[in-house]
């Protein structure tokens, strides 16, 4: 016999199917929702069915958007011969943090990774060439992870874009801010000393 | 708690939570093992770049009682074969299948300094030369050998006739050559006088050697198939990223 009611232990077996809850979190989760006012659990339960219901792809850039394109594509304010190519949409608000970038976006939805299945036929890489054939974008900034995975995919995608005749740069790898020389591992050094530039 | 030092070749990570990693490895004085890095996935974390796949490193491991994931304590870097997979996809692809093919043939907790050497040698061997046919064929062969999959290659399996000098045939269903004669089998392909040498050359030679002899890359890419389908019989499972190389 369970310990908890069944639609308490319902809800608890959903919370632990969720990246990262675990048995206690899930109990701690739904103790809470069922503390709280009706209309508060009313508003989660809507705001996970808007989220499954309205969310989808954008079909210039692959963004995840409410309206199709996205917030981003339909910007005027921004430059569209400047594309910056992501693994997944929580990578664009990583560089939209920065408030320095003022191009477009391009959301491959992973990496070429053979282990996971993911080769070059997985990746939203076919709107990415249309996109390029317009003529209109002067440079596209490869902003995988730097990781086997992401540089693999990196000079993949030099090699599909280059013959188009346009410019392809790869992100800064190495030393991050606010750390120091002496605990930097070989591989990191390496890049960044690959990656520096003249002052 | 013992702490453990030990050599190991990185053979993938999996992220866990929000900072951590679990890496699996493959370790010259404690064969394959699991262990969890705490913060690896962090821009700060210590082991930065160290633990990419297919790194050669020195690591030191907090080991528990009844507990099979180790801890990872601290690492350092020997080799780094990072740079050979980001500049090629098919180098890439190659690295993964001898991950995968590692996974599934290297029993866990099971020392084998042979294997270690071979793993060594094949990476050594494909960032010196950025070629993947003979040191894959390399690789598959002394997987097999290592294992005890790999078939008497001279002589016919069926009849037990001689194949020195003589072109055979495989099938693409179980392992071992035969003889022109016997075709029992039914789906039976041949295979060159010359690619049987080739074979008996990777049993004798060192790759280095190998890789800078004239021609045999060519051969070894016609060779390549054989041993990977009996690497896949071997381990009752088909390689995802030895069908991606072959697509490309």
């Amino acid at each position: 016999m369970s310990v908890f009611a069944g639609p308490l232990n319902r809800l608890i077996d959903e919370l632990k199917r969720m990246p990262g809850i675990g048995q206690k979190s899930a109990q701690r989760i739904a103790f809470h929702i069922e503390r709280s006012a009706r209309e508060d659990a009313q508003r989660l339960s809507q705001a996970i069915l808007e989220v499954k219901d309205k969310i989808r792809l954008c079909s210039i850039c692959n963004n995840l958007t409410e309206n199709d394109p996205c917030a981003y594509c339909l910007d005027p304010t921004r430059d569209p011969g400047l594309i910056c190519v992501v693994e997944t949409p929580y990578n664009v608000a990583g560089v939209e943090r920065t408030r320095e970038f003022h191009g477009r976006y391009h959301v491959l939805h992973g990496a070429l990774s053979p282990l996971q299945g993911i080769g070059p036929e997985q990746l939203k890489l076919k709107n990415l060439i249309g996109r390029l054939k317009g003529g209109t974008v002067r440079e596209i900034i490869v902003a995988t992870n730097p990781n086997v995975e992401g540089e693999a995919t990196a000079v993949y995608l030099s090699k599909l874009i280059k013959p188009l005749g346009v410019k392809v740069t790869r992100i800064a790898m190495g030393i991050p801010v606010g750390s120091e020389l002496e605990f930097a591992d070989e591989v990191t050094m390496l890049k960044a000393m690959e990656g520096r530039r003249e002052i | 708690m013992p702490l453990r030092e030990t050599e190991a070749i990185v053979l993938r990570t999996y992220r866990i939570g929000e900072a951590d990693k679990v890496i699996s490895l493959f370790s010259r004085q404690l064969g394959r093992i699991r262990a969890a890095a705490t913060g690896a996935q962090r821009p700060k974390s210590r082991f930065g770049g160290l633990l990419e796949p297919l790194s050669y490193v020195r690591l030191c491991l907090f080991e528990r009682e009844n507990r099979e994931l180790l801890r990872l304590n601290s690492a350092e870097l020997l080799e780094s074969f990072f740079a050979m997979q980001s500049r090629d996809y098919r180098v890439q692809l190659a690295a993964q299948y001898m991950v995968e093919a590692g996974e599934r043939f290297l029993p866990e907790r099971e020392v084998s300094e042979r294997a270690f050497r071979l793993f060594l040698t094949v990476l050594r061997g494909m960032q010196a030369r950025g070629e993947i046919h003979l040191p894959l064929l390399y690789f598959d062969y002394w997987m097999l050998r290592l294992g005890g999959f790999l078939p008497p290659l001279d002589r016919c399996l069926a009849c037990g006739r001689s194949l020195t000098g003589l072109a055979a045939r495989y099938s693409t269903e179980s392992v071992g050559l035969s003889c022109a004669a016997c075709q029992a089998a039914p789906v039976r392909q041949s295979l060159a006088a010359e690619i049987i040498g080739l074979l008996g050359r990777v049993a004798t030679t060192r790759l280095d050697v190998l890789l800078a002899a004239e021609g045999l890359a060519r051969m070894a890419q016609q060779a390549r198939p054989v041993l990977e389908k009996w690497m896949e019989i071997s381990a009752e499972r088909k390689f995802v990223s030895l069908q991606m190389l072959a697509e490309e």
